[in-house]
Parts: structure tokens; sequence; C-alpha cells
């Protein structure tokens, strides 16, 4: 009986593994198990009396545990501003970071879980790098208009200003923001979340492109007469510029010029160039993901292809994987990834997270990076006007996105300052915009890091 | 405040219970028999001596017998020499040259005294007793690393502590609350004196592993229900009650055996009335109505099946074909199927695999009951595809938060929200998710008592099936060994079902944690089982035949 009873060992070894696979389990995953939105120690009306503060960099509180209850800001548009940062008190919008830190502010550890044994506040508190004033501003100029605007330190990687509206005040949700349309994408952080039909913008991965695969492409002219017709599909300009240098063609935003361009420089190239830049790529907010931008040429016809090289077509761009495109070619074709967490502090004082940039992949060649910052330069001194950024050296780019439906186009505008000062880049997101991007994106961007460099 | 020294009596209780644990499982290893020779035989030709070790002994030429003989004219498994009440005995299992004793051909079992001569082909072996006979090898110096008393004190102040979870569960201290569990301590005394003053039984400590579980499994119900701890202090007392039965019943080999037809046929009739009497409750058939109690007539009959398959070493060397066990395991396992309770099958299944192999020792069996196992499955998968839905939540739980994987993330989630030590006894959230007493109990150990003390009991129930095994060539009879594995098999066996169903490292199945779920069949289905595990440790009948 002795042999035949090592049969128990078999069961039993079969349960230790289990149990062990378990523990295994538990140890590394129990605080995501654990702050499930369902999770009734977390989401209950006693339970988040223990979760931590956020704070912005200046140390200003944008919510806290009160009487049980998540309070924000008492300033209405710092509520507003910094919504799709903090996050909803419901977890609806999911790159907040109320959601995405859960673990955290909850204050779930492997000891206690979710309980406090001193029944004190058990969570940690976040500081943020963002500034409340910037993106208070950001919204202010923004104002009624939908958009998304993002400023962020391309030598520190820390991310300063990040709005999108609509917006709505997290101390009191609107009941109506399921139906009514005012409130549509309330819930989405379009910096992060949502991809727009990028327009001129997009001209910078054709110029990439082709300051790769054109050799002589400063001695080059092209004729822009206001339109050109390919395939019979007319590509027109806002005006006849005459013969243009490549330079005064990115300066003018010429389509005439680029749809060529693209054309000349192909399809598989234009996808090559557009996939290095990062298009079709997820970037990283931390632990968040954005969405990824859209350049797709596959077996398209040639007037397709053109309009693709000037931003329209089926092109879509993230305005944060913009944003990162912005610091990598300040940067000299790597970019420093943005951050938003600064430190996360334990309710005993210790600092369990000290936020640092990391250094992102590759997005662009140095010397292709170089020669589009020269580029970017020209554009802001001879076309856009240094007046809406004095002494801060920018290097921009706008963009036009027609969306069509009756609706006004998307302006943008993307860019950084080169001045080892201030060494921000941006982008600016205005939807259903009736005025030009310069008047509506530029002058909010302008504001924004005017504002920036002055504090 | 109050929070605080909660939690300090929390962080107390799992580390108390693993020492209590601790010591009842090295008590019992201790109070084992050193592993001398019990009687000798003679080789009468060779001058051999042959040490026999064993209550019951395999005498054949087959090198897997307890005493090997190389006589060709002895038969691979001749015949079995074994300790009764009464005295040794001989037993020939159809050898064909036959066995005598003193001359005399034995017929079924023979009687044997120190200097009789037992014929066995042509080798001729004399009983003899062991030299220094101031030393009764079956009455040996139990050795103890605590007494009893210690032990149950130290139950009795953990479960003191329970209490103090219990009674300040809600803020304001509710004694009420607490009532069951002071009853179950009670039940407790009064068994241990029953036990040890007026059974004089030597040993305590498997009763006081189960009161540990109880008293914890109490705490959890509790907190949700009193009421309802007042049912499962009902199920455990009738349980201890059938524990007392048990042992009485086990006590007699013979009468085990005269009962085991008739317990046999009594199974099967119990399955025919579930079938016929159940109705369906959450999509199984295994409850049965009657009057204001419900039964679940499976979970006695996992006892019965235990006493069907298990048998004494003489009738296993005479009968040595499982077809009546594995016929009426078949019966067993198609009513469950016709049940719908796949969990209770697997038990059955997972018992049936142990009794057999112990019985015959065949490997080949095993695989061969696997493999038609598996060939069942996958034919009721093909006939029956709703089956498979019941699986197909399995390892995607996070994708089904809300409909077939709510159970599981629920208790995935609660129990990392309870951390070591737990969030308090009624304090959790995993009460209010349907079954969490019974199929989820483990979850809900996790998350009120932390996952110290939840780990800590399935470990206890895996150690029971540790000391079945450990005790298997020590038991009295086959009978009893094969019954302690079995029964520590399904202990063991019904905790992986519950704790890994219930984590999504099995599929959901929907049994009971021994000990600790709630449920009053299955309650009393454990102390039965108990019962077998108190019948192979040799010293429960020690102290009986001492005083007669």
């Amino acid at each position: 009986m002795g042999k035949r009873s090592l049969i128990i060992f078999f069961i039993v070894a079969c349960f230790f593994l289990g149990i062990g696979s378990f523990l295994y389990s538990f140890a590394t995953q129990g605080g995501s198990w654990a702050v499930q939105p369902f999770n009734g120690h977390i989401s209950g009306s006693a339970a988040s009396a223990g979760a931590g503060k956020i704070l912005d960099r200046n140390g200003v509180v944008l919510v806290e545990s009160k009487g049980g209850k998540r309070v924000y800001n008492s300033d209405y548009d710092t509520r507003c501003a910094m919504l799709h940062t903090v996050g909803d008190t419901q977890g609806f919008i999911s790159t907040g970071v109320q959601y995405n830190y859960k673990s955290e502010l909850s204050g779930y550890n492997l000891v206690t879980g979710l309980f406090s044994p001193t029944g004190k506040n058990l969570g940690s508190d976040i500081h943020l790098t963002l500034d409340s004033k910037l993106c208070r501003l950001a919204r202010e100029k923004l104002g009624s208009r939908n958009g998304a605007a993002a400023l962020y330190n391309y030598r520190t990687g820390e991310l300063l200003c990040m709005v999108s509206t609509p917006d709505f005040d997290p101390d009191s949700p609107p009941k109506d923001i399921n139906t009514n349309p005012a409130y549509k994408g309330a819930y989405f952080n379009k910096v992060i979340s949502s991809t727009f039909t990028p327009g001129s913008i997009f001209k910078l991965v054709t110029s990439a492109a082709a300051i790769e695969n054109i050799p002589n492409l400063d001695s080059r002219t092209w004729n822009c007469n206001g339109s050109i017709t390919i395939n019979g599909n007319r590509i027109t300009d806002v005006a006849p510029y005459g013969r243009l240098t490549f330079r005064q063609a990115l300066a003018h935003s010429s389509n005439v010029a680029f749809s060529q361009i693209a054309i000349e420089v192909g399809a598989s190239k234009m996808m090559n160039e557009a996939s290095t830049m990062g298009f079709g790529r997820s970037f990283t907010l931390g632990s968040i993901h954005s969405a990824a931008s859209n350049y797709s040429v596959k077996s398209v016809s040639e007037d397709q292809l053109g309009w693709s090289g000037v931003g329209q077509y089926t092109d879509l761009v993230n305005p944060y994987h913009y944003l990162v495109l912005m610091g990598a070619i300040a940067n000299g074709g790597q970019p420093l990834m943005p951050y938003m967490i600064k430190n996360i502090t334990t309710p005993v004082g210790i600092t369990s997270k000290v936020g640092t940039a990391t250094l992102g992949g590759s997005l662009i060649q140095s010397s292709t990076a170089a020669r589009l910052k020269d580029y970017m330069r020209y554009n802001v001194s001879h076309e856009y006007g240094d007046s809406l950024f004095p002494g801060l050296d920018v290097c921009a780019k706008t963009g036009t996105g027609e969306v069509g439906h009756g609706k006004g186009p998307n302006c943008w505008i993307a860019g950084f300052s080169s001045n080892e000062n201030t060494p921000y880049a941006f982008v600016v997101l205005v939807e259903d915009s009736s005025l030009g991007s310069i008047s509506s994106a530029g002058r909010i961007a302008s504001s924004l890091i005017k504002a920036a460099a002055g504090s | 405040m109050l929070t605080t020294i909660l939690f300090i009596l929390r962080i107390i209780v799992p580390f108390s219970c693993i020492a209590v644990a601790a010591r009842c499982f090295t008590s019992m290893r201790l109070g084992k028999r050193r592993k001398d020779p019990v009687i000798l035989l003679e080789d009468t030709a060779a001058h051999r001596i042959l040490p026999v070790f064993y209550w019951e002994n395999s005498i054949g030429r087959s090198r897997s017998s307890d005493i090997v003989l190389h006589d060709q004219t002895v038969s691979r498994s001749h015949a079995v020499l074994m300790r009764r009440e009464s005295g040794w005995f001989v037993s020939d299992t159809n050898s064909k040259a036959g066995t005598l004793v003193n001359g005399r051909k034995v017929k079924e079992r023979a009687p044997v005294f120190p200097g009789d001569v037992i014929n066995m082909g042509a080798t001729e072996l004399t009983l003899r007793r062991v030299e220094s006979p101031e030393i009764d090898p079956f009455r040996p110096v139990y050795r103890r690393a605590a007494s009893p008393f210690s032990l149950m004190w130290s139950v009795f102040i953990i479960q003191i502590l329970l209490a103090v979870q219990v009674i300040f569960a809600k803020g304001n201290p509710d004694f009420n609350a607490a009532l069951p569990l002071g009853l179950l301590m009670l039940t407790e005394w009064i068994l241990y004196l029953y036990s040890i003053t007026i059974r004089g039984q030597v040993s305590f400590e498997l009763e006081t592993l189960a009161f540990l579980l109880c008293g914890i499994g109490i705490t959890l119900i509790s907190g949700v229900s009193v009421k309802d701890a007042f049912m499962q202090l009902v199920a455990i007392v009738l349980g201890i009650i059938f524990y007392r039965m048990m042992i009485w019943f086990l006590g007699d080999m013979d009468r085990v055996t005269r009962w085991r037809v008739k317990i046999g046929v009594l199974a099967i009739l119990m399955f025919a009335g579930n079938l016929l009497l159940a109705k369906s409750r959450n999509g199984s058939k295994n409850w049965i109505s009657l009057g204001p109690v419900s039964i679940q007539p499976s979970e006695l009959i996992k006892v019965a099946f235990i006493i069907v398959g298990t048998s004494t070493l003489d009738r296993l060397q005479t009968y040595k074909n499982l077809t009546g066990f594995i016929g009426f395991s078949a019966i067993c396992m198609g009513a469950l199927f016709l049940m719908k309770d796949f969990g209770t099958a697997c038990i059955f299944f997972m018992a049936f695999i142990i009794i057999a192999f112990m019985r015959s020792g065949s490997i080949r069996t095993v695989f061969l009951a696997c493999a038609v196992a598996v060939f069942g499955a996958f034919l009721i998968l093909k006939i029956k595809p709703y089956v498979a839905q019941r699986f197909e939540v399995w390892h995607h739980v996070w994708q089904h938060t809300s409909d077939s994987g709510y159970q599981q993330v629920r208790v995935l989630s609660y129990s990392a929200s309870g951390g070591l030590f737990g969030v308090g006894a009624g304090h959790g959230c995993l009460e209010n998710v349907f079954a969490s007493t019974s199929d989820l109990a483990f979850g809900m150990m996790c998350e009120e008592l932390g996952i110290i003390l939840a780990i800590t009991v399935v470990v206890i129930l895996a150690f029971l099936a540790l000391y079945a095994r450990s005790e298997a060539t020590r038991s009295r009879s086959t009978l009893y060994s094969i019954a302690a594995c079995a029964a520590g098999g399904i202990l063991i066996f019904q905790a992986c079902l519950n704790v890994f169903g219930s984590t999504d490292i099995l599929p959901l199945t929907g049994v009971t944690l021994p000990f600790i779920s709630q449920g009053g069949t299955s309650m009393i289905s454990v102390w039965g089982l108990l019962a077998f595990l108190k019948a192979s440790d040799e010293r429960t009948y020690a102290v009986r035949r001492q005083r007669n």
C-alpha cells in the first residue's frame, strides 16, 4: 500500500502547483485585479474616502477626497480644463489619471490590499507635471470651439499642457451628457484618443520624404498656377503663387507643388517615410496609449496619392503623435517622450515613483530633421510672422484639414521653439473653424508658448 | 482605533492557525508506531527469520508481496497473514497449492498462534513472538508534540479572536452575531470530553483541525447571515454525530465487509430517488426538498462510494478483478451526468481512480479509466454543446466581467482587495455575489480574513491527504488505508476544484470547500470522510481494545 498510495502525492503536488500559480498571479497582478470599476471597496461611497490627491506642478490640488466624496478644484475653469488629464469620478474617461493610476490613488498594496488598518487615508498623492494655469489658458482660448491643445518641454519631457474640448464639470456632470450633441466626445481626451484629418501639417512628412528622396530638392522649382489636374481630379491652392522653390512651396503650403512631390516620391516611399515618422503606431504617455495616426496609400490612383501628400485622402493624425514628432524634429530626430506624472508620494511621505523622461525611438534621420527645422523656421519668419512668437525662434507648420459634411475644416498648428531657453513643442487643433489656421490655432499656440516661456 | 485592533487580531489569527496546524500534524507524526517487526515467521527448513511489519501482510512468490517466498510451489499471491482484534489469522487467497496450519487445510481464514506451523507449497513457516517480550509492539509509548488539551485550547482562543471580529463586524458590538460561533465552541468541548474522557481516546488532532476550519467557515457565514450560521452549526453537529457513528461502524472490518453490497444498493437507490424527485436548481438536479430541508444525496453517496470501494487485503488478493466496483462507479457517474452535476462527477472520478489504483496497483487501469473519461467527456461535449459553453469563459473571465465571468472576476478582485490579512468579517463585498459562502468561500476567506489564512486552510486540507497517505502502511487494514487515501484525495481534490475554479485556474464547477463552505449535506459528508482518516490511524481503536 506504501507505493500505491503515492497517487495521493501526485494529487497534492498538482494542488501545490496550482496554489503556487495562484499566489504568483496574486503577487504580480493583484493590483490590477483589485482596482476594477465594479470593486465595492473603491467605487462605493465610503470607499473613495481612502483615495489620494492629484496636484499640478505648482501644488494646486486638482482633486481630493473629502467626506467620502471626490472633490475637484474650487475653480470651475480649472476643473474643466484639467478634466481629461485628471479624469472623472465615474471612470468614463479611460485616459484620465484617476482611471490609470487607480491602484496608486486607492493605496492598493500587497500587504493590506485596499484595506486601511488605521482607517485613515491610504492612497498616494500624485503630482503632475502639468500646469493647471496653462491648461486653463488653453481652454479659455479655445472658448466654445472644440479642439485640443498640448505643449511639452522637449528637453525634459515634462508635459505642461493638455486640454481637450468639449469638457464638463466633473463636480456635477451634466445629466444630458449622453444625449446633448454639445457634449459629443466629452469623454475623449482628443490629444490622446482621437485622430483627425491633418491637412497641410502632413506636408512635413511629404517634405521629409522629398528631402531623403529628391537629390536636388533646393534647386528645384514648381510652377503653381492655382491648380493642377491629375487624373481629371483638380487640386487647388488658395491663390496662384507662380514659380516656387521647395522652401517657398512649404511656406505657402502649396497643394499644387506638394501633390506633385508626393507623386514623384511614390506611394511606397511615402508609406515608408510615414511609418518611420510614427504613422500606424501608438505612442505612450506613461501607461496610457495614444490612438495611431493613419497614412495608407496602397494601390491608390495618382490623384489620390497627390491628395494624400497634402494631408487629405484617408490621412489621419493623432495630436499626441504630432507633439512627439515635433519633439523629435527639435531634438535632432529622436524625441524625449513626454510624461505627466512628476511623482507619487505615499501617505507616510515616501516618494514611491518619480517621473523621468525616456528617450523614444528615432522618428526621423538627424540630417532630415535639421533641414526640416530650417524650413519650419522659414515658415514662421517669412510667412506666419515672428510677431506671433516674439523672441522664441519658433519653427512650425500650419494645416487646414477639410472634413466635408458641411463642417468647417480642422485648423492645426504644430511646432516648437528652437530657442534653448524655451524648449517647448506644441500642437493645437481647432475643429470646425471658420477662421484660418493662423488666426485660430496659431493664436492659441502663440498664447500658450508665450505663457509657458513667461512662467 | 477599533479598526486597528481588529486588524491586529486578524494578523494574529492566521499565524496561530499555522502554529496549531503544525503542532497537530507533528503530533500525528510522532504518534506513529516505530517501524519494528510486530511478529516473526521462521522458515523452518532454512532457519531464516522473516520479520512481519504490518497488520495485514501478503505472502507469496510475487516480488510485490510483503513477505516474499522464493519457492516455485508457492503462488504469486498465496496467502495473507493478518492481525485482528482476537489475534493472528492466516487467510488463503485462492492459492494453487493451498495453505495448511498445523497440517489442517485453511478454508478462508484460520487463527494462528505463536509456535503454529504454516505450510505453503514446499515452504514451512513457524509463527514466533518478537524477542524482548516486555515491549508489546502494538502498544507503543505514543510520543506527542502537544497534548490534545493544549491544541483544543489554542483553537478555542483562535475562535474567540474570530468571534471578536464577528461581534464588531457592524461597528457596534452585536453579541448575538457571535452566538453560532460560541455554540460551536461548546460543541467542540463536549465532543472533546466525550472522546477523551468517556471513550478514552488518545488522539484528537483530526477533530481539532476540523473544528478550526469549521470555526472559520461559521465566522464567514455569520458576517452574512446569523440565521445561516445557525443552520451551519446544526449541520456541523449532525456531521459530528455521523462522524462518531462512522468510527463505530468502521471499527469492525467484518461488519463493513458484510454491509458493503447493501450500502452500494442503497447508494444507487438514492441516486435513482434523486433523479426522480429533484427539481432543477441553478442548472443541476442535485437537490431533493424534504419539507423545509433540502438535501444533496450525492454528498452522502461519496461516503458510501468509499465503503463500497475499499476492502481488506485478504479479499483484495482473493477477488482481484474490479468489475463490480467499475460497474458501480459507472452507475454513479452516469447518474451525476444526468443530474448535470459535473463538479461532483469529477470528484467521484478522482475517488474511483484512487481506489482503483490502490486496489490493483496497475497504472494501466488508471490510464484506461482516464482514457475512457476523456472519451466520455469528448462525447458529451459533442452531443450536448451547451455543456461546452460553461467552459468557454475559462481563462477569458476578464472579457466577461458582467456575464459568465461575473463570479470569478469578483473573487479575484475581492481576494486582492483583502491583502494578506483581509478587510474584516462582514466587511467584504463578495458576500453580495451569488454562492459567496459556498462555491466562492475561498474568495470570501481571502477578502475578509486575508490570503494567509485562506492558504493555510487549504494547505491543512492538503496535509490531511498527505496524512492519509502516510498512514497507508500503518493502518490496521488495507480497508482503512484505501478508504483514508480516497477520503483524503476527495478532500484535497474538492479543495482544488473550489479554489482553482473560483480563481479561473480551472473552469468553475461549483463545488464546496470542505469544512468551510455553507451547506448542510456537504458538511455532514466531509465529517464522514474525516472518519475514514480517523479509522486509518491505528491509535483510534487501540484504546478501545485496551478497555475491553
